[in-house]
This record gives C-alpha cells, structure tokens and sequence, in this order.
C-alpha cells in the first residue's frame, strides 16, 4: 500500500488518533524539559553527529578493529551480508547449543531481519522480554514506534490481550497490574533461558565494548543470565572510543525517553570469566547498509542512534502513527531509511510523506537533515520514474514558463483564464483531479484579475525596472539543463551482493564499504565545546546526586563513616529483608545487624531469587543524572547480583560522586580497558509502555535504595 | 536605501496585494523599492519535488536577475529560506543578499515600529521554515507588537506545521487536512479575526479550511497588516 492510503486507514482511527496525540505529546514534553535543562545541548549534538561521522568515513577499519578486540575478548565475530545470513547464524547458534527457546531483547535490527520468523522456521521460539514487544508479540500485533512499540495501544486493549493470552481473566487495567503480569510470566523464563539474544545500541571499535539502553531489566536479563548470548548490530552501529560514549551517554536517553538518564544501560566487553554469559557471538549484518553509505547525502541516515524524537515532533507521524509507513523504521527517519536500505523499489510514496517542516531535523542528536534527505530522495524517485507520469509533465510544463518572462506572463494569464469556469465568488470550490485533494477540505482563492507585475506596471511603468539584461535562453532546452547538480547515486539494491561463508561474507562487506566510500570523504574533526568539567563544589555535587537519584524514586540517605552501619541497618530493617546476598569482598563495617547476608560463591538465578535483595558498593556515582555505575570491582560482585533479587542496597562513598557523565566515563576508561563489565543504574526498574505511565519495577530490583557513605 | 523586491511568482499571480503592501510599508520606511520584471520563480517548488537540476537552473536564472542587488526581500519564508540555502553553496554569480520581510526591518533597516495603525484582534502563525529554516525568531512578532491599535493573541501549538508542505498537499491531501484541522481549531480558540504569517502559502492552506467551514475569520500576510 502507498503511504497516503494507508494513511487514510490510519486516520480514520479515532481510538489511534487519540491514543497517539496523548503518547506523542507527552514524551515531547518530557523530552523538551530534560534538553532544556542542559546548557550544552547544541555542542553535544554537534559533537554527536561529528563522532558518528568519524567512524563512518573509516567503517571498514573501524570494524576490523571491532572485530579484533571482541575476538581478542574471547567473543566469536560473524559478517552478514543480509537478513537471511545474520538469521542462519543465530539459529546455528541455537542449533550448536541444543535450545529451543531464546530470550530476547528489544531490538529493531532484529525486527528488520525477521530473526523471530526465522527461528521459528528452525524450531527455536524467540521470547519477547521488553514488555511493549511482549505486547506485539502476544498479539501477533506490528511496531508503530521505535521506542514505545505499542504505542497504539491503549490500557484496555492491552487489559484484554493478557487476560487471554496469559489466561488472567480477572486482570485489571491498572499499569502496575498488566506489568506485574508481565514480571511474572517472564520471570521463569529468564531464570532459565540458556540462550539470550540482542541488538546493540553501541559498539566501541577500540575496546570491543558493546552496550544495550533499557528500562525494564530484561535487557540486562537477557545479556547478564544465560550462559550463551547472540548480538546482532548493524554496522552503523560503531563508535570508534570509549570516550565517544560521552556523548551517547547524554544524548540518547534525553532525546528518547526524555530522561536524563534510562534506568539500565549494560556495557560488555566478549566474555567475563565467571560474569555473565561464557560464550559471545557478534553479528555484523550489512543488509543494505553499505548502499546507503555511498550515498553523499543519504548516507547521513546511518547516524541515526534510534532514538524516536523525530517521530514525536512530526506533525505527520503523531497523526498517523506507525503502521502506516509499512516498515520497522516509521516516522521521518524511517521515510529516508526504508526507501535507502531497500534500495528505493520498496518505499517509494516514503519521501513524500513530510510537509518539510523540518522539526525532526531541530530535535535529531545527531544533526541528520531529514528534510535534504527527503528532498534528495524525492530526486531519486523522479530520477527512476518514466517521462510520461502526468506530474514529470506537469513540473516540464512548469519549468518552461519559469524559464522567461514572455512564458511566466503567458502561464499567468492562462492560470486566471483557467480558474475562471472554476470560480464562485473568489473562491474555488472544486478542482479536478489530481488537485482535487485539496479541495476537498479547502476552498483555493480565485487568481486576481491583476498580477502583481501588471500593478508595478500600471503604476511605475516598465522604466522604473533596473537595466535588465534578459536572462532568457540561459536555462537549457526543454527537459532543462541535465549536468547540473548531477550527483552519482547508486542504488543499494544494484550493488552486488555475496551469499556464502563467512570469510566471504567478510570479504564482500568490507569491499562494498570500501566502493561506497570512493569519494573519500574527509576526515572529521570532533567538536568538543559541551562540559566536560564541573564547576560545581563537592557539597553540591554530593547535594545533586541525592536530589536527582531520588527524583527516579530511588530512596537516598546520607551517613556519616561511623553512622553507616546503622543506617544500613534501618533501611534493612524497614525494607523487612531478612537475607541479602552480598559480593565476598564486603566490608566488614557495611555489614548490617540482624541481617543473614549470603556470600556469591556463584549462585543460581534460582538461588538469587529465593533471597531478599543485595548489598553492594559501586564504582562511582553520577550527580547530574542521578546514576550509580558498577563495575565488577571492589564490592561489587557479579552482575546477576544487583539484578535478580527484588531490593538493591548500595552504598556510594561520597568521594566517588562525579558531577558530569564526562568525567565519570573519564574515570571509567580503566575498567573497559580491562574488559570488565559496567552497569549504568538509574533509578529501579521501570517501564513506560503502557500509555507512557511509568511503573516503577518490571525485571530488575523495584526497590533500590542508596546510602551516601560521607 | 534601494531594495529589489523578489515577490516570489505565487504572490505575484494569486497574492498581489502582498507585494503592494511590501512597496507601500518600505517607501514607508524610506527605502527605495525595485521591481526586476524578469524574475520569476526561485525553484522552490521543482527542489521539493525532487527536480533539483531544475531547480538550481532556476536559482541560478534568480541570481542573474538580482545581480548587483544591494539586498533583496522576499515576502515569503519558505522561499527566502530555499533561496539562502541554494545560494549558499553556488559563488557564480555573486550571490545578492536574501532577506525576509522582517529580517530586513529590524536587522537592516534597524525599525520595530512601522508606524502601522490595525486596530483587529490578530493571532500570528510563524511557520515552519520562518522558525526553523531561517531562524527569524521572534522578529515578525515584535514588528506586530509595536503596531498600535492590535490586539495580539497567542496561538496555541503555534510551531505545529499547517500541513501545507507544497506538493504534500495533494500528494498526502487527507495527512495535510488532518494537520490544518488542527490549526484551524488552535485559531478559532483564540478568538481571532485575522491569521497573520509571513508565508502566504501557509495562509492559503490555513485560509482554505477557514474559508471552506465559513468561520468568517481572515488571513493576511504580515507585509498587509504592517503596511496599513
């Protein structure tokens, strides 16, 4: 279907429409206020797109080095040239490890490929843990959004989808009821899949790092639990350093779910030994990537960090929603992705989808000119389409009369000689078609009997006009001048494509990146004029985190060295938890009375999930976006820890409290370095995915509760 | 100073009124106003619609026309943007200086009172390539804040397409209604009698649906109100 007819589905969907209009309206102001609040906002955009830039001009080393350092990480590297490969890799996966059920977490470039499908086709069943993607999932239902798959639908709707589909008949409507439902019925799932899957939502090239952005806790469910994991990343996907993520680390959540920071972002790095899964496989997949990067200026849209602010700004996107632009990718990014990646066959109404109002291009991260793109892309489809479509005559047509002022003032006189029969009272009511699409909502005003120009000349005469030289006969002939502005524009689905081994599959994409690169493209300087220094004073820097940490609802409490076993003896005390699980190299002074606490000599899921909570220390905390990050050093243990049980207890030292996400990533680089795992925690666990009410708990730890150690 | 009148070829056919109402307010203000009867389109139309060659064709024809200009001001935003854009990356001709009706007023003429008298309860449109592509700010607004007499009304959603968007009026024309229902609505809350902008196209989509449900409200072109 061609995007205005399956617009016109769309709208005439009040419930659609209205759930919409709330949903996109709310994150715009969530998103608004959290941009707003930084002072640096446009110098972190500019650095965004300047960082992703970087390692797009340079994809193919970048993504030998990512290779390199995930392999040298004990993980297993594979290059997919399109869906079908990247999917038999996974299944083979699946196949090598005997299992039949996989959990996995959200992920657009899965969608793209249709893993799920394809699982399925090998017997292998993909469980959706995010819950909006369980919601689709449940009712065989499509994504409308990058961000809120669900999005469309309302409480009720989703009400009645679990009572069914979980055989939950006395089900209420209530946001923390339906997410309840969904913790426990993916609870037993995640305690036992062996194998999880992924997307990625970025991979360093210089440390093998690769990082998924959540809320929920599945995402650290499925990367954290099973002893197998499978993460398939498009190429775009690549930063070159951990120093990059800087930049990310402030720019994606604020722009998506209008947070300043999402509960849980997991960093890894190959295999942990001992942590997490012991076997890592990393899928490249192309599947039309490379076409889009040799296109000059289409090749901007593999910046994009899959954020979804472009789609709650559009006035077209918050109308229509999704489904109507028939595609993984909808909203403006998708109207410039799909048609790109497919190689402009599919998609081809996507262009014209956008009035060119240009609020995407304001609130993208990353400086994509969505509007150019479009624009560009509408060339394309002009480009491909044969010369007799009414509207290649009818723009020849009107070139011409631009083309002089003899034919611009023949063309006037005809418009008003035309519109006249059409005319009632200065307005015209009804034109034929293809206009008449306008005129079937507005009336179009009737052409004055007198142009400007006759005015200027009744009035000055034709003398008052500058010397003029004409410029007639300077525009080429009758289809214009073809050389100007001509710009090579290969099209993705006419490069080649290798369908073989990997080591092929390697060759090919490496190959075709270097072809789309050929017009090498300049080196880039990374702007870095956003904060990267407090300037704030310890007490206020100690103040603010407490503040913002207890914005997420994260309950804080300061404690003085002496006071600090009391404190965690009170919080113990009044959360009722009896058994805690703590790392081995607890302190002996954070050891609370009355309180059995369990070394980890690495226990099960199950066994974590029989106890109260955990007690842990962390790496640093962050003050301006109220995040604690862990690293699997001192005090810390393993990530499962801070992750099944239900309560988290931590203990932040008050020195450890960095101001800005610059300096903490600065003190993090180290821990990278050493390929140890990181844990971005932000607040409990929470969802928004249904109807944007947040829910504090889903699958990690509702509770958590923060002592600032002074 | 001597200004070139760029009126763009939609008011010159279906506006007229806009481009005497830009004469009358800059000999207003002291300027000398030019009328170069070659011009006629900047290609804004052929560069949305995917027929750049064209289009550059035609900017090209527009520098040539306006060669030499001191500055040149165009009543419409939408095309005042296309115009600096294309311009921007194309040194021959020497480019003439583009402004938008309001850019010229306060920035070159250094004026926020016109000495206009519109005694009319007026709510004000920015649209979206005044706002987003030309970055005007709130120049239009404080230009019709010193106008004695008008009652100004906030729009609601004020930045929020119409849903003109050229050809996606057509191409997408029930998306494109759906948009202008809504900014329909946000004019009638305000009780105004007059939609201004500075884009006449805007105000024909935005006049369209006004005109069609018979709320008896008016759109005029800022150039107008600014000029009486």
């Amino acid at each position: 279907m061609s995007f205005p007819d399956a617009a016109s589905v769309a709208l005439r969907d009040s419930q659609l429409r209205r759930n919409l209009a709330k949903a996109t309206g709310t994150i715009r102001a969530k998103r608004a206020s959290v941009v707003g609040e930084l002072p640096d906002w446009q110098e972190l955009r500019s650095a965004g797109r300047a960082l992703k830039d970087r390692s797009l001009v340079d994809l193919d080393a970048q993504l030998e080095l990512l290779e390199e350092r995930v392999s040298a990480a004990g993980g297993q590297v594979h290059w997919a040239n399109e869906a079908d490969e990247a999917c038999s890799i996974v299944a083979g996966v699946a196949r090598a490890h005997g299992v039949d059920e996989v959990v996995k977490v959200k992920s657009i470039a899965t969608d793209e490929i249709k893993l799920n499908e394809a699982l399925a086709a090998a017997g292998v069943q993909a469980v959706e843990t995010d819950l909006a993607e369980l919601i689709i999932q449940l009712g065989d239902d499509v994504q409308s959004h990058i961000l809120v798959p669900a999005i469309h639908k309302n409480r009720a709707e989703i009400r009645d989808l679990f009572a069914r589909s979980l055989d939950l008949p006395d089900l209420s409507d209530e946001p923390e009821a339906l997410a309840e439902a969904a913790r426990v019925h993916l609870r037993r799932k995640f305690l036992s899949a062996r194998m999880g899957v992924s997307g990625a939502n970025f991979a360093v090239a210089e440390t093998g790092t690769v990082c998924v952005f959540e809320s929920e806790g599945n995402g650290r469910m499925c990367t954290t639990l099973p002893e197998v994991l499978v993460t398939v990343m498009g190429v775009e996907k690549l930063v070159r350093s951990w120093q990059d993520m800087e930049v990310f680390l402030q720019l994606l959540p604020r722009s998506s779910t209008g947070e300043r920071m999402n509960p849980y972002t997991s960093f890894w790095t190959g295999v942990r030994p001992g942590d997490g899964p012991q076997e890592f496989h990393l899928v490249l997949l192309d599947n039309g990537r490379t076409g889009v990067l040799a296109d000059q200026v289409g090749r901007q849209a593999l910046r994009c960090i899959r954020c979804s602010a472009c789609l709650n700004v559009c006035p077209v996107y918050s109308r229509v929603g999704g489904h109507a632009y028939e595609s993984v990718y909808p909203g403006p990014i998708g109207a410039i992705l799909t048609p790109q990646l497919h190689g402009m066959s599919e998609g081809r109404s996507l262009p014209y989808a956008s009035s060119l109002c240009g609020a995407c291009y304001e609130v993208c991260p990353v400086e994509i000119d969505i509007p150019r793109v479009l624009v560009h892309l509408r060339g394309r489809v002009v480009d491909t389409e044969p010369a007799w479509k009414p509207e290649k005559a009818a723009m020849r047509a009107m070139y011409r009369a631009f083309a002089s002022r003899r034919s611009f003032e023949r063309a006037q006189r005809a418009a008003r000689l035309g519109s006249r029969p059409l005319a009632r009272r200065g307005r015209i009511p009804r034109l034929p078609w293809p206009l008449s699409g306008w005129t079937e909502t507005r009336d179009l005003p009737e052409p004055p009997a007198e142009t400007f120009r006759d005015w200027w000349r009744r009035e000055r005469g034709e003398g008052r006009a500058r010397d003029e030289k004409p410029v007639d006969g300077e525009i080429g002939g009758k289809r214009g001048p073809r050389d100007l502005g001509a710009a090579a524009t290969p099209d993705a689905a006419a490069a080649p494509r290798a369908t073989s081994q990997n080591g092929d599959a390697r060759r090919a994409m490496l190959g075709r990146i270097r072809q789309a690169l050929a017009d090498r493209p300049a080196p880039v300087e990374v702007p870095r004029e956003y904060r990267r220094r407090s300037e704030r004073s310890r007490p206020e820097i100690v103040d603010l985190f407490a503040e913002r940490a207890g914005e997420y609802r994260a309950t804080v409490r300061r404690a003085a060295p002496q006071e600090l076993r009391q404190a965690l003896t009170e919080l113990c005390r009044h959360r009722g938890a009896r058994r805690l699980t703590v790392p081995a190299d607890l302190p002996p002074q954070w050891r609370p009375d009355g309180v059995e606490l369990v070394p980890d000599t690495g226990l099960l899921p199950n066994d974590l999930d029989t106890l109260d909570g955990a007690l842990t220390g962390c790496a640093l905390a962050i003050a301006e976006t109220g995040t604690i990050v862990l690293d699997g050093g001192f005090a810390q243990g393993r990530r499962a820890l801070t992750l099944v049980p239900d309560y988290h207890l931590c203990v932040v030292s008050e020195d450890s409290i960095a101001d800005l996400v610059p300096e903490a990533v600065e003190r993090l680089e180290a821990a990278v370095a050493e390929g140890r795992p990181l844990t971005f925690i932000s607040g409990p666990s929470a969802t928004s995915d249904i109807e944007l009410n947040r829910v504090e708990g889903v699958h990690g730890p509702r509770t958590l509760h923060v002592v600032i150690a002074g | 100073m001597r200004v070139s009148l760029f009126v763009t070829c939609f008011n010159d056919t279906l506006f007229p009124q806009t481009g005497r109402a830009v004469v009358r307010l800059l000999e207003r203000l002291g300027c000398e106003v030019d009328f170069p009867l070659e011009q006629t389109c900047c290609g804004q139309m052929h560069m949305n619609s995917g027929y750049a060659r064209e289009a550059t064709a035609l900017v090209r024809r527009f520098a040539r026309v306006f060669e030499g200009a001191e500055a040149v001001v165009c009543p419409s935003a939408s095309c005042a943007g296309m115009l600096r854009h294309q311009l921007g990356t194309d040194a021959d001709p020497p480019t003439p200086p583009v402004y938008e009706l309001s850019e010229l007023i306060v920035d070159r003429l250094g004026v926020e009172d016109v000495g206009a008298y519109f005694p009319h309860r007026v709510t004000f449109h920015p649209t979206c390539h005044s706002l987003r592509e030309l970055g005007v700010g709130d120049r239009p607004l404080r230009l019709l804040e010193a106008v004695r007499g008008i009652e100004l009304v906030q729009l609601p959603q004020a930045d929020e397409c119409c849903g003109f968007g050229g050809t996606f009026a057509v191409k997408n024309a029930e998306v494109s209604s759906a948009m202008v229902a809504d900014k329909v609505r946000a004019v009638l809350d305000t009780g105004a009698e007059v939609v201004c902008a500075a884009d006449n196209s805007c105000l024909m989509q935005i006049g369209g649906a006004l005109s069609r449900q018979r709320t008896g409200v008016r759109t005029l072109h800022l150039a107008e109100v600014l000029a009486s």
